[in-house]
C-alpha cells in the first residue's frame, strides 16, 4: 500500500497585521497551520525579530549584551540605527525602562520625544514597550500615540488595568497594540474582546501571553501559545486569531544561568557569551515552535542564529 | 407620547429651516456660490451633515441642496385631533433642524468678526467673548480618546440657563466631579446663558475644565452633536453617510444627554427632536408633557419637571451612564494586600459585632428614585464615641438600585462585603449575614477612619466592580443596639425568602443554563454546565452566581446556554447543551449528561470539591472530598483519584462534583440518585447530615444517613458491602450499575 501522508485540516487562519507606515511597513502573522507545518497549510509571513533598544541600561547586564552596543549604549537613536544598519534588524523595540516611577521616572514628554526621534531615524517599523508600571505606561504610551500620530507604531503592553487608555489613544492616532495577559488562555481572549470593544479592529492587536525564558517557565508559555494557536486554527475562534509576540530578550538575559561565571559554577564553562546566546536562541525557537510571530530579542548573534533556523524551516 | 412636544418640535423645525434658507441665500448673494465655507481645521466638513448623509459641504453653492434635503424631511404639524403616531415625523423634522443648524453655524465663520474663538481650548480674559464654537480635529482626538477609554463617561449638553448663578455652579460642579463634559449652548428666553452664569460666578470655563462654551445661539448646540458624529467617524471607523451605524455608535458609546433649563421655546423643541435621533434624551426642569416610551434612546426620551437640584442625577439615570470612582476617598490605604490582615486585640480601636455583640450586613434593592447614590449615614455612636478596645453592635444596611438590577443579585452583592471591606488597611471583616465580626485598628482610627468610610468603600467598589448592574449605592451603618436588633429581624425574613427562592428553582423550569470555562487555562477541554440543581464542581459557582457573572462581564467564562429540546430527561441531556459543548470543549466531546456518572458524565477540571466514584461490586457509589487523605473503597485515595478524573476528561464511573450537589435531587439521578450512596468520609458525612436527612425523608428512608458507611466501617469494597448488607442498604436491590 502506498504511503499517504496525513494532513491536518484547519478551518481558521491567523490575522495578518501591518506594522509601520509607508515604505517601512511589514506584515506579521497570517499563518493557516501550526508553526513550520507547511504540509498542513500556509505558513503566512516569516516570523520577525525585533531588536531591543533601551533608554536606560541596567548596570547588571552581562558583557555579552553590552559589548555589541558598547559605542551606542547611551544613545538610543544611534543604537537603533546600529541594530538596523549593522545587525540587520527588521524591526526595533524601544524599551522605555527609564520611565519606571521606581527607577529614573522619566516623564511622558521625554519618552514621546525619544520615540519620535528613534522612529524617524530608522528605516524599519518601531515597537515601543513601556516599563511595566501599569499606571505610568498608560500615561507614557498615550502621549507617544499622540506625538507619533499616523506612524502605525506597535505599542504595549496593554494589560487589564490600563488597556482602555492605551488602546483608545492607539485607535485615535492610528497605532497597533500589544495585548498582554497573565499566561492564561481565557484572559488572552478576554483582553482581545475588551480591546476590540473599544473599537480597535482585531487586525491591530497582537497577543503577548507573558513569556518565561528557558528554565523559567518556558513550557508554560509554550502550552498557552499552543492552546491559542489551536483555538484559532482548529476551533476557528476569531477572537483568538490575533498573531502572537514574545517579550523574551529581557527574560533570558536576567536569568541566573547567563550571569554565572565559571568560577561560581565550573560546570557551565568559561564561555559566557556562547551560553547566553544559546539561552536566548533556544528560548526563541521554543516560542516559534508554539506559534510566535514576533520576537523581541537582544543579542545580535542570537538573532542571527534564530533567523538562520527560521530560514531553514520555511 | 407627547403630541404637544412633537408638534412644537415640528413647528420649530419649519421656523429654523425657513430662517437658515434665508441666511444661505443672503450669503450666496453676498459672497457667490464658490465661496469656501466650513468649520476650522477639520477633515469632516459640516460633521452632522457629513456623518449622516455623506455629503461634503465645501462651498456656499453646496448649501441649497442641503436645504432641499431639510425640506424633504420636514413633516406637517400634526393637527389637534391627529392621534396617529408622530414620533417618526418628529424625528425627521428634528434631523432637518440639525442639518439647518449645521449650515447656520458654518455661516458664522464667514462673519467678520467671527463670533467664535476658533481652535482655542479655553477662552481668556483678553478675548472679546467666551464662545469657542466647533471643536476642531485636534481637540476632538485629544478629548475623544477620553470618551473611548471611559475616563469621560459622557457629556451633558446644557441649553438655557440655571435659575441663578449659584445653581449653575452647583450643576457644573456636580458634572465635573463625575468627569462628565459639559457642552453649553443656547440661552433662556430672557437672554441669559449657562456659560455666562458660570463666568459670572468666577468659574473657569473651557475644554481644560470640561466646561465647554459652544455658542450663545440655539443653533450652537449642534456642535455637541457634531462632536459625537466626529467621534463615531474617527474612533468608530464609521463611513460618512452610513447613518445607521453612525447613530448606533453614538447611542452605544457616546453617552450624552441634554439638560434643558428654564422655559423651552419651539426652536429648542425642534433641537430636542433632532437630539433624540442621536439617542440623546432631554431632561427639563420645566413642566411639559414627557416622551417616555423607550425606543430610539436607551431609556426615556423626554423627562420633564425635574428640579434643577436633581437634574444631574436624573440625566445620568435616564441616559444609563455608568459612573466609576477613580479613587476611594478614605484616610487609609486600600488594596488586595490588606485582605489577609489580622488585627489583634491590643491593636484594635473597636470591635464591631462578633460573638460578644451583634453584627450583620444586608444588601437589597429598591426603585431608582428611592436610593440616593453616595449617601452614607451612621446612626448611633461612631468610632470616636468609644474608648480604645471598645465594642459596638453593627448593622451594615446597603440599599442598591440599578436599571439592570435583579433581585437575584442581592445576595451576590451582599456577599462581596467581606472581600470589599477587608481591602482597607486596618479593617478586619469575618463572616456574613448575621455572623459579621469586624475590627478597626487604632492606626486606622488615628488616621481619621470613621464608620462612614465603610460606606465610601462599598459605594466606590460596587460601582467599579459591578457597574454593569448597579447604578446607585446608599449605605447606612447602625450601631444602636435597639435599631440593629430591629433591622436584623427584617433582614432575617428576607434571607429566609432568598434561601427558599433558590431551593425552589429546578432544572425543568429553567430554560437557560450557564457554562463555566474558567479552568480551561489548565484543562483546555473542560466545560462545566451549571444548572440550578447542579452547581459547578468547585462549589464556588452556583447557577445564580454564573448568571450574575455573565451580566457583569458578558465576555467572561460564564456564558448562557439555552438548553433547548430535551434529548434524554433521565440522563439530563439537552440539545442546546450538546451544541454548546462541542465547540467549547475544542471538539473533544459531543455530549454531556448532567445527571449521570456512567454515561457521558461531565468533565472534571481539577478544582472539584469532591469526587464521586462507582463501587461496582457493591452496586453503589462513594463520594470522597479533598480533605480526606486516607484510602477509599474504590482503591484510590483522593489524590490518585484526582489525577485520574481531572484534566478535562470524561471518565465514566467517576465524576468531579461539589459537596452541595450530594444533597440535590439531581445528584446522579440517572443511576438512582442518593440511594446509591454507600460511603463517605466521616467528616464529610457529618457536615452533610442535614442535607442527607432531608433527602432521606424525601426518598422515604428517614434513617438513610445511618446506612452510609465511613472509614470507621471500612475502606475496602468488601467491608462496605458487608456494612451495606448489615444495614439493608437500598443500592443492593437496585439495577446493576453496568
Amino acid at each position: 500500500m502506498a504511503f499517504a501522508a496525513v494532513s491536518e485540516k484547519y478551518s481558521g487562519k491567523m490575522r495578518e497585521m501591518e506594522v509601520g507606515a509607508g515604505d517601512k511597513k511589514v506584515l506579521v502573522g497570517g499563518q493557516a497551520s501550526m508553526p513550520f507545518c507547511s504540509f498542513d497549510g500556509d505558513l503566512g509571513n516569516k516570523p520577525i525579530i525585533a531588536m531591543e533598544v533601551y533608554d536606560v541600561v541596567d548596570p547588571e547586564w552581562p558583557a555579552a549584551v553590552v559589548d555589541p552596543f558598547k559605542d551606542v549604549i547611551n544613545d538610543p537613536v544611534a543604537w537603533a540605527k546600529k541594530n538596523v544598519e549593522d545587525y540587520g534588524a527588521k524591526m526595533i523595540c524601544l524599551q522605555l525602562l527609564g520611565t519606571d516611577p521606581n527607577g529614573e521616572n522619566r516623564d511622558a514628554d521625554y519618552a514621546a520625544d525619544l520615540t519620535k526621534k528613534v522612529a524617524e531615524a530608522i528605516s524599519v517599523p518601531l515597537m515601543v514597550w513601556g516599563s511595566g508600571n501599569v499606571e505610568k505606561d498608560g500615561e507614557v504610551l498615550a502621549k507617544i500615540c499622540e506625538t507619533c500620530a499616523g506612524m502605525n507604531l506597535l505599542i504595549g503592553p496593554a494589560v487589564e488595568e490600563n488597556y482602555k487608555k492605551i488602546a483608545a489613544t492607539a485607535l485615535g492616532y492610528g497605532h497597533c497594540v500589544v495585548s498582554q495577559s497573565p499566561i492564561d488562555v481565557n484572559m488572552a481572549k478576554q483582553m482581545n474582546i475588551l480591546i476590540g470593544n473599544l473599537g480597535l479592529p482585531l487586525e491591530k492587536i497582537i497577543m503577548e501571553p507573558s513569556t518565561g525564558a528557558l528554565g523559567y517557565g518556558v513550557e508554560y508559555t509554550y502550552s498557552v501559545m499552543e492552546r491559542i494557536s489551536l483555538a484559532a486554527l482548529s476551533q476557528n475562534d476569531e477572537k483568538m486569531q490575533c498573531p502572537m509576540i514574545n517579550d523574551m530578550g529581557k527574560e533570558c538575559w536576567k536569568s541566573r544561568e547567563v550571569k554565572l561565571t565559571d568560577v561560581e559554577e565550573p560546570a557551565f564553562g568559561p564561555d559566557m557569551e556562547k551560553r547566553g546566546v544559546l539561552w536566548e536562541a533556544m528560548t526563541a525557537i521554543d516560542m516559534l515552535l508554539s506559534g510566535s510571530n514576533l520576537l523581541i530579542m537582544r543579542n545580535p548573534h542570537a538573532v542571527k542564529l534564530t533567523e538562520e533556523i527560521i530560514d531553514e524551516l520555511m | 407620547m407627547s403630541r404637544i412636544v412633537i408638534g412644537a418640535g415640528i413647528r420649530g423645525s419649519h421656523v429654523v429651516v425657513d430662517r437658515v434658507e434665508g441666511k444661505v441665500n443672503a450669503a450666496i448673494e453676498k459672497y457667490g456660490v464658490d465661496k469656501a465655507v466650513g468649520l476650522p481645521n477639520t477633515a469632516y466638513y459640516l460633521p452632522t451633515i457629513y456623518g449622516i448623509t455623506g455629503i461634503k459641504v465645501e462651498t456656499l453653492g453646496d448649501m441649497p441642496a442641503i436645504i432641499k434635503k431639510c425640506r424633504e424631511l420636514l413633516a406637517e404639524v400634526p393637527a389637534e385631533d391627529c392621534w396617529l403616531p408622530y414620533l417618526g415625523p418628529g424625528l425627521d423634522s428634528g434631523m432637518a433642524t440639525a442639518f439647518a443648524f449645521d449650515l447656520e453655524e458654518a455661516l458664522k465663520y464667514l462673519e467678520d468678526p467671527c463670533p467664535y474663538l476658533a481652535s482655542k481650548e479655553d477662552p481668556e480674559e483678553t478675548d472679546p467673548d467666551i464662545w469657542l464654537g466647533a471643536a476642531d480635529d485636534i481637540i476632538l482626538r485629544k478629548r475623544g480618546v477620553e470618551f473611548v477609554d471611559g475616563s469621560a463617561p459622557g457629556f451633558a449638553a446644557i441649553v438655557g440657563a440655571a435659575k441663578d448663578v449659584e445653581t449653575a455652579i452647583k450643576i457644573a460642579k456636580e458634572l465635573q466631579e463625575k468627569s462628565i463634559y459639559v457642552f453649553m449652548a443656547s440661552h433662556s428666553p430672557n437672554g441669559v446663558s449657562f456659560a455666562q452664569q458660570l463666568v459670572e460666578g468666577g468659574v473657569q470655563i473651557g475644554w481644560n475644565t470640561r466646561l465647554v462654551p459652544f455658542g450663545y445661539d440655539h443653533s450652537a448646540a449642534i456642535h455637541a452633536i457634531g462632536f459625537a458624529v466626529k467621534a463615531a467617524l474617527t474612533f468608530g471607523g464609521k463611513t460618512p453617510g452610513d447613518h445607521v451605524n453612525v447613530l448606533k455608535y453614538i447611542k452605544n458609546r457616546i453617552f450624552a444627554f441634554i439638560l434643558a433649563l428654564d422655559e423651552v421655546v419651539d426652536e429648542q423643541y425642534a433641537a430636542a427632536c433632532g437630539a433624540i435621533n442621536f439617542a440623546v434624551p432631554v431632561i427639563a426642569d420645566t413642566d411639559f408633557p414627557e416622551v417616555l416610551p423607550t425606543g430610539v434612546c436607551t431609556y426615556e426620551h423626554v423627562v420633564t419637571n425635574i428640579p434643577q437640584e436633581e437634574i444631574v442625577t436624573k440625566g445620568i439615570e435616564v441616559r444609563g451612564l455608568k459612573i466609576t470612582v477613580s479613587k476611594i476617598d478614605i484616610p487609609v490605604s486600600y488594596g488586595p494586600a490588606f485582605e489577609g490582615e489580622r488585627i489583634k486585640k491590643d491593636a484594635m480601636h473597636v470591635e464591631l459585632g462578633g460573638p460578644k455583640s451583634m453584627g450583620f450586613e444586608f444588601a437589597y434593592s429598591k426603585p431608582l428614585d428611592e436610593v440616593e447614590d453616595g449617601k452614607f449615614t451612621v446612626v448611633g455612636p461612631d468610632m470616636k464615641d468609644v474608648e480604645a478596645g471598645g465594642l459596638l453592635p453593627i448593622g451594615i444596611w446597603i440599599e442598591l438600585a440599578g436599571r439592570k438590577f435583579q433581585e437575584d443579585f442581592e445576595p451576590i452583592l451582599e456577599r462581596q462585603c467581606h472581600h470589599l471591606l477587608n481591602g482597607a488597611e486596618g479593617v478586619l471583616h469575618i463572616g456574613q449575614r448575621d455572623i459579621v465580626w469586624m475590627r478597626v485598628s487604632k492606626k486606622a482610627f488615628d488616621a481619621g477612619f470613621t464608620l462612614k468610610n465603610f460606606g465610601t468603600i462599598l459605594h466606590a467598589k460596587m460601582h467599579n466592580e459591578f457597574g454593569a448592574i448597579v447604578d446607585k449605592v446608599q449605605v447606612t451603618i447602625y450601631t444602636e443596639e435597639e435599631k440593629v436588633k430591629e433591622l436584623l429581624e427584617v433582614a432575617r425574613k428576607t434571607w429566609v425568602q432568598r434561601d427558599n427562592r433558590l431551593a425552589d428553582m429546578i432544572d425543568e423550569t429553567t430554560d437557560t443554563f450557564y457554562s463555566c470555562t474558567l479552568c480551561q487555562s489548565f484543562a483546555p477541554t473542560h466545560v462545566c454546565v451549571v444548572t440550578p440543581e447542579r452547581p459547578g464542581l468547585c462549589g464556588a459557582y452556583n447557577w445564580l452566581d454564573c448568571r450574575a457573572s455573565y451580566e457583569i462581564n458578558p465576555h467572561g467564562p460564564n456564558q448562557p446556554i439555552e438548553k433547548g429540546d430535551t434529548i434524554d430527561e433521565r440522563l439530563g441531556k439537552w440539545k442546546g447543551v450538546d451544541e454548546f459543548v462541542v465547540p467549547a470543549s475544542g471538539n473533544a466531546f459531543e455530549s454531556f449528561a448532567a445527571y449521570s456518572i456512567m454515561e457521558d458524565p461531565m468533565t472534571s477540571c481539577g478544582c472539584f470539591e469532591a469526587i464521586g466514584a462507582c463501587l461496582f461490586a457493591a452496586n453503589a457509589i462513594m463520594v470522597v472530598d479533598r480533605d480526606y487523605t486516607g484510602e477509599t473503597p474504590c482503591g484510590m485515595p483522593f489524590s490518585t483519584l484526582a489525577g485520574t478524573v481531572g484534566g478535562g476528561l470524561q471518565t465514566p464511573g467517576f465524576v468531579g462534583i461539589s459537596k452541595f450537589y450530594v444533597g440535590s435531587k439531581k445528584f446522579i439521578s440517572a443511576e438512582g440518585g442518593i440511594k446509591r450512596l454507600a460511603w463517605l468520609p466521616k467528616a464529610l458525612k457529618e457536615a452533610s447530615k442535614e442535607m442527607i436527612d432531608k433527602r432521606g425523608e424525601e426518598i422515604g428512608i428517614p434513617n438513610f444517613y445511618d446506612m452510609i458507611a465511613t472509614e470507621e466501617n471500612g475502606c475496602t469494597e468488601e467491608e462496605v458491602m458487608a456494612f451495606m448488607t448489615e444495614v439493608g442498604h437500598p443500592a443492593l436491590e437496585m439495577d446493576p450499575l453496568m
